[in-house]
């Protein structure tokens, strides 16, 4: 029977047999889920095997630095696959996502070469990259003597390999052609509307398309619902409060957080348009968000939609899919929806965060850590996370085609796979990668904290805001 | 004798009530949190009366929790074990060492005794992430990255000026008199030490030891920084229920009763030792 079972699977993955015809035969030959799933899964990673030497570096003892994250999961669930197909030993440490970066921040700056490989944001790569603590995998991709025939970086979604990719000029376009590849696009994900459809139901409003839309449905669900709040945005002093909705909608207006010309930053925060947006923005929050929304975070957002304290976010999309699952109360309730915020915008165009791979200059392995990484990002585990864990969003278009995933998520996630599809395309970072990223985006969160409390008015706050950011970039030498 | 009317006395108990309900009510609802699922946490409006569970607990003590994002490996108690191993190892360390350069302090007068004194008091005025880096380098060169026995060595940082500086002043407190007594008696200062003045000092030095533990207890950055996850104390292991897939109240509710737990004892034990060796060090005669 491990003969035949075997010979199945492989068969499985040559594409000879459907997946309904294995399945029919795997139960004829009295296999269970798991047992058809092991083969699977030793079929695949002979496959894997078939063109390339995974054996290499064999009895190498590599070393992960990895967030506490269902992606981590995801890959954890799956690493015998890769230490049987290439005889090397992983060991990891994953820490929590709150104090994730300061332990990376410490390694690499001492120089450390305990970690190979680390879990990295394409943000963090804008100071990592440049410093020369991690390596440009350009050169690691483009070599076929290091990368299998089968890995398709191709396939990884173009935006995402462009938002990665940073040539380390201040201000230089993302994914330019003398960019460095500074990490691997892992698991992703992209801000659109999650919402609590029976709430929707009960006071008769659908998901709004757009900002102007939104504004009215939140305030309608605020006042109609006697409750929950309507709308969930982020808020805390911190550049996490500009990166998900705000800054998706306010790309969608064709407004960009800086203007480049000459090699020169300058602040674009207070043109015309941007006023009009964050007018619209600051009202939507006096009317329908949170109580304490100035201390919004990931946490707070997910929270209240997931205890039906919110009726909808616009946030990242993994965040309404995670609320709609394990044990919070509104489990099984939460819907999705793609969103332009400029009515007169033909598509949404989604600012994205990305859990990245990136490879460790100071390691002593960088050959064997790069096995590691194009297995983990491979077309094979993106497949195995996406289908069986919640390595959601996947990277790979080929995954998100694939017919078992869609499957699963189809039937528990009303409308996630059309706003994903929908907004795809146009899915990738619009910051303007620079050194004072951070500081600068900050910046932004704490004035429009300023402009909700009604403490400046938005016109007035956002000269300001654009003031003093234009002197901090001449004081750095990035300014004009 | 002051007589206490029973207007004043209702008063004055109404009034501790009102005080104690104000400090003691976090704590009180934490409690009952770690006995509640996430859902019956987040409940509008919070109720007091739920069905209680100890599953909090059991994942806690088991390592193993069934979330949203399926099963979550904890590392809690062993997250505990290394805060119990670390600070009970450290304020040992740091008593050892110490008491004895306190009483140096306090009796002799030598050179440059002050400097030093000031510059070991010093290290609590020092950011611990601005110290950090360089030391990390040095960890690495001397082969004391990951390990216990490094951490132990950091954690002097914290317990060592402390107890030095309020045992110092302890001493300081004691007439040297009666020292001179017993050493007139044949005895060397040794001897005179151990059987004089660390018995009158004892408050003091239990005072400044659970000071000390209480603080090591709640450092969270130099474990972070200079070791890998299997020595992360309770500090860093409490955030492991904060996850991208939802926050795990209840697990947390849980941890903060078990990590608090061992101090809360030492406190409760020694209560008597910390106000008096507080105090008698505070006032000179």
């Amino acid at each position: 029977m491990y003969e035949k079972g075997r010979d199945l699977a492989a068969a499985f993955v040559r594409k000879q047999v459907s997946r309904r015809e294995l399945i029919q035969r795997a139960s004829q030959l009295g296999l269970s889920v798991a047992a058809t799933s092991f083969f699977v899964n030793q079929a695949m990673s002979q496959a894997m095997a078939a063109d390339f030497d995974w054996q290499k570096h064999k009895g190498t003892n590599l070393k992960l630095l990895l967030n506490k994250h269902p992606y981590a999961d995801a890959m954890i669930a799956n690493l015998d696959t890769f230490k049987s197909m290439t005889g090397m030993n992983v060991s990891y440490d994953i820490f929590p996502e709150d104090v994730y970066f300061d332990k990376v921040t410490a390694a690499l700056s001492s120089g450390s070469s305990e970690y190979d490989a680390f879990m990295t944001g394409a943000y963090m790569t804008w100071t990592y990259g440049p410093a020369g603590w991690i390596e440009d995998l350009n050169e690691y991709i483009q070599d076929s003597d290091l990368t299998n025939p089968n890995y398709n970086w191709d396939d990884v979604l173009p935006g995402l390999r462009a938002s990665t990719a940073w040539n380390g000029v201040p201000g230089g376009e993302l994914g330019s052609a003398d960019a460095k590849q500074w990490c691997i696009p892992w698991g992703y994900e992209l801000n659109n509307v999650s919402y609590n459809k029976p709430m929707f139901d009960k006071v008769g409003v659908k998901p709004p398309k757009n900002l102007p839309e939104m504004v009215e449905t939140a305030a309608k669900l605020t006042k109609d619902l006697g409750g929950p709040y309507g709308v969930g945005v982020r808020g805390s002093r911190s550049w996490a409060t500009i990166h998900p909705g705000f800054l998706s909608g306010y790309s969608n207006y064709g407004q960009r957080d800086f203007s480049v010309s000459d090699g020169k930053l300058k602040a674009a925060m207070n043109t015309k348009e941007s006023k009009a947006y964050h007018e619209l923005w600051v009202k939507m929050i006096q009317e329908s968000g949170p109580k304490n929304w100035s201390t919004y975070t990931w946490y707070q957002v997910g929270t209240d939609l997931g205890a039906g304290a919110s009726a909808m976010i616009f946030d990242a999309d993994i965040l309404g899919y995670f609320m709609n699952g394990g044990d919070n109360k509104e489990k099984g309730n939460i819907h999705y929806a793609p969103f332009a915020a400029n009515p007169a915008a033909s598509a949404p165009t989604p600012n994205v965060w990305i859990w990245s791979l990136a490879l460790s200059s100071f390691s002593g392995q960088k050959e064997a850590a790069w096995y590691f990484m194009q297995w983990a990002s491979s077309v094979e585990h993106d497949l195995f996370g996406a289908r069986k864990m919640d390595f959601v969003n996947p990277v790979r278009a080929s995954v998100w085609k694939d017919e078992e995933f869609r499957n699963r998520i189809d039937k528990s996630y009303p409308g996630y796979l059309e706003q994903h599809d929908v907004s795809a395309p146009g899915a990738k970072i619009y910051f303007t990668a620079q050194p004072l990223f951070f500081d600068l985006t900050t910046q932004w969160a704490e004035t429009l904290q300023k402009m909700v409390a009604k403490e400046v008015p938005v016109d007035e706050g956002l000269d300001q805001l654009a003031a003093s950011v234009d002197k901090q970039l001449k004081d750095a030498g990035l300014g004009g | 004798m002051n007589q206490i009317s029973t207007f004043e006395r209702i008063v004055r108990g109404l009034l501790i009530a009102l005080v104690l309900l104000f400090f003691l009510f976090p704590i009180f609802w934490i409690l009952l949190m770690s006995f509640q699922t996430n859902e019956q946490i987040l409940r509008i409006p919070p109720s007091l009366f739920f069905e209680p569970t100890l599953q909090n607990y059991v994942a806690l003590l088991t390592g193993r929790l069934q979330t949203a994002a399926g099963n979550l490996d904890i590392a809690f108690m062993r997250n505990l074990g290394n805060s119990l191993l670390l600070s009970t190892s450290s304020v040992l360390l740091a008593l050892a060492l110490g008491v004895p350069a306190a009483y140096a302090f306090a009796r002799y007068k030598f050179r440059l005794g002050e400097s030093i004194a000031f510059t070991l008091l010093s290290f609590r005025f020092a950011p611990p992430l601005l110290v950090l880096l360089p030391l990390s380098l040095f960890f690495r060169q001397l082969h004391l990255t990951d390990t216990y026995i490094g951490l132990i060595w950091v954690y002097q940082l914290i317990c060592l000026p402390l107890i030095l500086w309020i045992v110092r002043g302890y001493f300081e407190d004691i007439s040297p008199d009666i020292e001179h007594a017993y050493r007139i008696s044949g005895h060397g200062w040794w001897k005179t030490f151990r059987k004089i003045a660390i018995p009158l000092a004892r408050p003091g030095i239990a005072a400044a030891g659970l000071l000390a533990f209480i603080f090591a207890w709640n450092n969270f950055i130099f474990a972070l920084i200079l070791a890998s996850a299997s020595k992360q104390p309770v500090t860093v292991g409490a955030l492991a229920f904060v996850t991208a897939s939802g926050i795990q109240y209840g697990q947390i509710a849980a941890a903060i009763v078990l990590s608090v737990t061992p101090t809360l004892l030492l406190a409760l034990y020694a209560q008597r030792y910390l106000v008096e060796g507080l105090s008698l060090g505070a006032v000179k005669g």
